[in-house]
């Protein structure tokens, strides 16, 4: 399936509503965000470190805490099985060295859930690359 | 059947410093060279337990790794409670030296990856005199960026936070259980200590400057991960090439903790540089 369509989404969020640890890590991760793939973009709403839904239809009126946004090029790599250097983790890319990858909004929900954040994003390399 | 047991020994020592008695804990093992091992920021010394249990290491060498103070079981001075932590790059770089003169190693080899890497260079500059040989592990001039309030927060867990800040450092090829064991490290910081510890990494350590001061009289090895996104390659080569006397080998599938992320990997590259300090302590011997 194509990177990043709603198929791909779904796997992810299969993936990630069928982890083991999300519900140990993420028992307090209840929040909406954003995923940018280059001009894709999603609203992921969590619920206790389950994903609850995905939704493409984002307006300026679609509320989420934080937005993770990033070029489709660097989720490319980011999603790899083995990531390359700079690309293998969210605040790599996001570091201010880098700046391969923009962190909008409450950006304290993000630190207050890394974790499990982290771990929930690291589940896209689950995902089948060809469907 | 007799336990298991590593070869590690640990131990308390005073160490006096600027009208105050610092108690200090170290672990050592072996005999030789004092190679003495710094750990990075937020942490302590059980990132170099690899090291310290390793024969071809400890058979030549007298390895010891110390907690600096507020790391580890080093207790934090009188008073701590009441101020902020921010470590500076005259404390560290005289504390280390201070720690060296309590334990009376003569020319110690100083080892220290990132914030212990980036010591190197004012150890260098410094204290040339009294050092045998700089290894240099994730360390550059410059590696601005980590200074941030988040990871001394009160509406954000410090342990879990400043752990898996970290935990990117480290490269995917590195065993899951060794990355698990240094985030475990990581989580385990004291509050802002941490961020006290990059206060030094990314504000007080600025050598862009001053690189080319250092006469080169001291070897040093700078040794930088190519997953090491805090000081990449391209920031250590960029450094090396500034200072007189020091060789840059960068190291594979390895991130910002080499020592502990990936043990195996990292002893490839480091027992060349180990053995060439060696070869250069019998070098005058048979010249003569």
């Amino acid at each position: 399936m194509p990177l990043f369509d709603s198929h791909w989404v779904n796997a992810w969020r299969e993936a990630v509503n069928n982890d083991p640890v999300l519900p140990i890590i993420g028992k307090y991760f209840t929040c909406d965000f954003l995923l940018g793939f280059g001009d894709k973009e999603y609203v992921v709403s969590v619920r206790e470190g389950r994903i609850q839904w995905v939704s493409d239809q984002v307006s300026v009126e679609t509320p989420w805490a934080f937005a993770l946004r990033a070029p489709a090029e660097s989720w490319e790599k980011f999603v790899q099985k083995v990531p390359p250097p700079m690309y293998n983790d969210i605040w790599a890319m996001a570091h201010p060295l880098h700046g391969r990858l923009r962190m909008d909004g409450d950006v304290k929900v993000i630190w207050q859930n890394l974790r499990a954040l982290t771990w929930m994003l690291d589940r896209m390399r689950e995902v089948p690359v060809a469907a | 059947m007799a336990a298991r047991r590593d070869p590690i020994v640990g131990g308390y020592v005073y160490v006096p410093y600027n009208n105050y008695e610092y108690r200090v804990f170290y672990e050592e093992a072996g005999k030789g060279i004092p190679l003495v091992c710094l750990h990075t920021a937020g942490t302590d010394s059980r990132e170099w337990r690899h090291q310290l249990c390793d024969p071809d290491i400890n058979g030549r060498f007298r390895v010891i790794a110390f907690d600096l103070p507020r790391h580890g079981k080093s207790i934090p001075p009188v008073g701590f409670h009441k101020e902020e932590y921010r470590l500076t790059a005259k404390f560290y770089s005289e504390f280390v030296m201070a720690f060296c003169d309590a334990l009376e190693l003569e020319r110690p080899v100083i080892m220290g990856s990132s914030m212990g890497g980036n010591i190197c260079l004012h150890l260098a500059l410094n204290f040339e005199d009294r050092l045998r040989a700089l290894i240099a592990i994730e360390a550059c001039d410059y590696s601005p960026g980590w200074f941030i309030s988040w990871l001394w927060h009160p509406h954000v867990h410090g342990g879990e936070a400043c752990a898996t800040s970290v935990f990117g450092l480290m490269a995917p090829q590195s065993p899951e259980e060794y990355r698990w064991e240094t985030w475990w490290y990581y989580s385990q910081g004291g509050p802002g200590v941490f961020k006290g510890d990059l206060y030094f990494y990314s504000v007080d350590h600025d050598f862009r400057e001053l690189c080319e001061q250092i006469s080169g009289k001291v070897p040093i090895y700078f040794m930088t991960g190519v997953y090491d996104f805090a000081c990449t390659p391209e920031m250590t080569e960029k450094t090396a090439k500034k200072v007189k006397g020091s060789k840059t080998i960068i190291m594979e599938e390895i991130g910002h903790f080499p020592m502990c992320e990936n043990p195996v990997t990292f002893k490839k590259y480091l027992m060349p540089v180990l053995e060439e300090i060696l070869q250069h302590e019998h070098a005058p011997a048979r010249r003569r």
